[in-house]
């Protein structure tokens, strides 16, 4: 029975519509009302209609039954107490079909032992007559809630899911019987393994790889509370190619251990670009030395008059070949240093060396070079500099480094200026064109080893990237450090800041001659 | 005075085989050249150097191969050898420990780049051993 009263006052405009998004939201929502009785039937139509829900109806259990075997509805008012087939019966087979189906029934005399019987198999709530529409809605609110919850949840999955089919890292997830819960496409593939559906297998059934297995195995067995967190490198024999592998436990809440999520990535192209380097460092050390100081001995052969006497302008012509070509061979073997010096293993031996001379000399060697691009390069009026414990030919590099960089990225007509200056404890070498400058982004990266500014201006510049992390390990050898002042399209300045007391004690130790520790 | 001593020059670099020799005949020495480890083999036989200045990397036969073959040929074994290579801390009287961690049998070592000079200092040393 139905208090007629409560059920004509609908005329409002819908609670549960207005808490939510508005009908719309309802109108994705269907709703079947089983009941025999019509005015029942009709009063619930009659709401659900106004409040957008798309609704049916039938009057009784068997007429129901036949509707959730064509369709699926989320919600189902349901009656208990009627002819034929009962409701709790009924609330059974529904369960049976539709286990995601939202149940609340709708009981006679607000017997609570009904109501109870049905939450036990598995009925939402219950909404027990008489009811008024609100007290439909707020069942209904409910209901939507919950399912809404559920479809949250269902979306948040298949988008983890997305997520983590689509990474290009390999994931896999397996429980503590090491069987597969979860493994992206990636993963399968990184491991090389090509046979199908990996869900529920056992692990060693799917990864080959036992070294991947040991790792899964002993990231959980872990001591205390320490998270087993295991990296390590693998090399894939079948597939060529090297992994790093990192196995993570993963906990409940409570902290029992649940598994191990093992996240794979592809370094094989990290690897080569490393082999690559040790290549390219080779091929320098032969290729480019070997022939240079080839060169070299021809040049000692010529001065020696081993080919016959030569004029005096032939002699000076050679002898500043032999310079330059002297300083390319240094070069080379300065870049077989760098490795040293960046790890720190060369302690390089200091002299006691005039700051002004050297940058005159440098200045003076690369005017020609610079001339030829109608570049004015100067050396500044020097105040009185200390002379200062530095490696000679270290210093000489940076600053030659730092010059023909600056006559490499400034276009023609455009000025270069060497200064330098001093305080208390520190000499500044200061370089400054006014040539292209450097880009923002490139600024933190211009003195990694290999790095360079690639743009339409910088495209037919030659340069190997070395140069500037030549100089930033030499100045760092010297206790020392570099600032790079740049305004994109008006030009940069460099500043190599030195100690002028060294913290050394290799001061007045003679220089090591570069063959001693080079070579082959 | 007898016959100028023969000094065999092996490095896969010809310029620099020319310009050693060029340097060696200007110091009045006989001089013959070679390429690779296999050829100098071929030369060592035919010419019967007195000493050899020896490349270390080199197609073929490495210089330590060819220095150790000689070595421990009692027909060639007072061949002195100079080898041009770079030599790390360790030099034992007659054993040079290599960066590449290599023992050789060689009376001597030059280190590269080549100091002339140097070098030239050194062949008349031996020669006049």
């Amino acid at each position: 029975m139905i208090d007629q009263n409560k059920m004509d006052c609908t005329g409002s405009v819908s609670v549960a519509g207005s808490v939510r998004t508005g009908n719309t939201v309802f109108s994705d929502i269907s709703v079947l009302v089983i009941d025999d009785e019509k005015r029942i039937r009709n009063a619930c139509l009659n709401m659900l209609a106004q409040d957008g829900f798309s609704a049916d109806q039938a009057e009784n259990v068997e007429t129901g039954l036949n509707l959730l075997i064509e369709r699926h509805y989320d919600i189902i008012l349901l009656d208990l107490m009627m002819p034929g087939i009962s409701g709790l019966e009924a609330l059974v087979k529904i369960r049976a079909l539709h286990p995601d189906t939202v149940v609340i029934v709708i009981t006679g005399y607000a017997t609570l032992e009904h109501s109870i019987e049905a939450m036990k198999n598995g009925a939402f709530d219950f909404i027990s007559k008489p009811f008024a529409p609100n007290d439909l809605r707020a069942v209904l609110t409910k209901a939507v809630e919950f399912l809404q919850t559920i479809q949250d949840m269902a979306n948040e999955r298949s988008r983890v899911r997305a997520v983590i089919n689509h990474l290009a890292d390999g994931v896999l997830a397996a429980d503590l019987n090491n069987c597969i819960a979860l493994a992206n496409p990636a993963f399968l593939k990184l491991i090389g393994y090509k046979g199908d559906n990996v869900i529920g297998k056992p692990v060693e059934a799917v990864i080959e790889l036992e070294s991947i297995r040991r790792m899964m195995s002993d990231s959980c067995v872990v001591s205390g509370n320490d998270p087993g967190d295991l990296t390590r490198e693998v090399r894939v024999e079948s597939t060529n190619t090297c992994l790093r592998v990192r196995c993570i436990p993963f906990r409940d809440r409570p902290g029992r251990m649940l598994g191990v999520v093992t996240v794979v990535n592809d370094i094989t192209s990290l690897k080569m670009m490393d082999q690559l380097k040790s290549h390219y460092v080779h091929m320098v050390s032969h290729e480019i030395r070997s022939p240079l100081n080839s060169v070299l001995m021809q040049m000692k052969v010529l001065t020696d008059g081993l080919a016959g006497e030569l004029t005096e302008k032939q002699e000076d012509i050679i002898h500043r070949a032999t310079e330059k070509l002297k300083g390319l061979a240094n070069l080379s073997t300065e870049l077989l240093d760098l490795s040293k010096i960046e790890s720190g293993s060369v302690c390089r031996e200091k002299d006691i060396i005039d700051i002004p001379e050297l940058l005159l000399e440098e200045v003076n060697f690369y005017l020609p070079k610079a001339q030829e691009k109608n570049l004015v390069l100067s050396l500044a009026q020097l105040p009185p500099l200390p002379r200062i414990p530095a490696n000679r030919m270290g210093i000489e590099e940076v600053v030659s480094n730092l010059i023909t960089n600056a006559i490499n990225y400034t276009p023609e007509g455009g000025k270069i200026e060497v200064n330098a200056d001093a305080d208390e404890a520190y000499l500044h070498i200061r370089v400054t064109d006014n040539g292209l400058g450097i880009p923002e982004h490139d600024r933190e990266h211009i003195f990694e080893r290999f790095y360079r500014v690639k743009n339409k201006e910088t495209r037919y510049i030659i340069g190997t990237g070395l140069g500037l992390a030549i100089v930033k390990s030499i100045v760092q050898a010297h206790e020392g450090s570099i600032q790079l002042e740049s305004v994109e399209g008006q030009g940069s300045s460099f500043t190599v800041i030195l100690p002028i007391a060294s913290s050394s004690e290799s001061i007045s130790l003679p220089m090591q001659p570069p063959s001693g520790n080079t070579g082959l | 005075m007898s016959e100028k001593p023969l000094i065999l020059v092996v490095d896969d670099d010809p310029d620099l085989v020319e310009s050693v020799c060029m340097k060696l005949e200007n110091k009045n020495y006989r001089t013959a050249k070679a390429y690779d480890g296999v050829e100098a083999w071929e030369k060592i036989k035919e010419e019967r150097p007195t000493m050899l200045i020896l490349d270390v990397m080199m197609p073929n036969k490495n210089g330590y191969q060819l220095c150790d073959e000689i070595k421990k040929d009692k027909a060639y074994s007072n061949i002195t050898v100079l080898l041009l290579t770079a030599v790390g801390d360790a030099v034992t009287s007659t054993n040079y420990t290599h960066y590449d961690g290599i023992n050789t049998l060689a009376d001597d070592f030059i280190p590269k780049p080549i100091d002339m000079d140097k070098l030239m200092e050194i062949v008349s040393d031996y020669m006049a051993d």
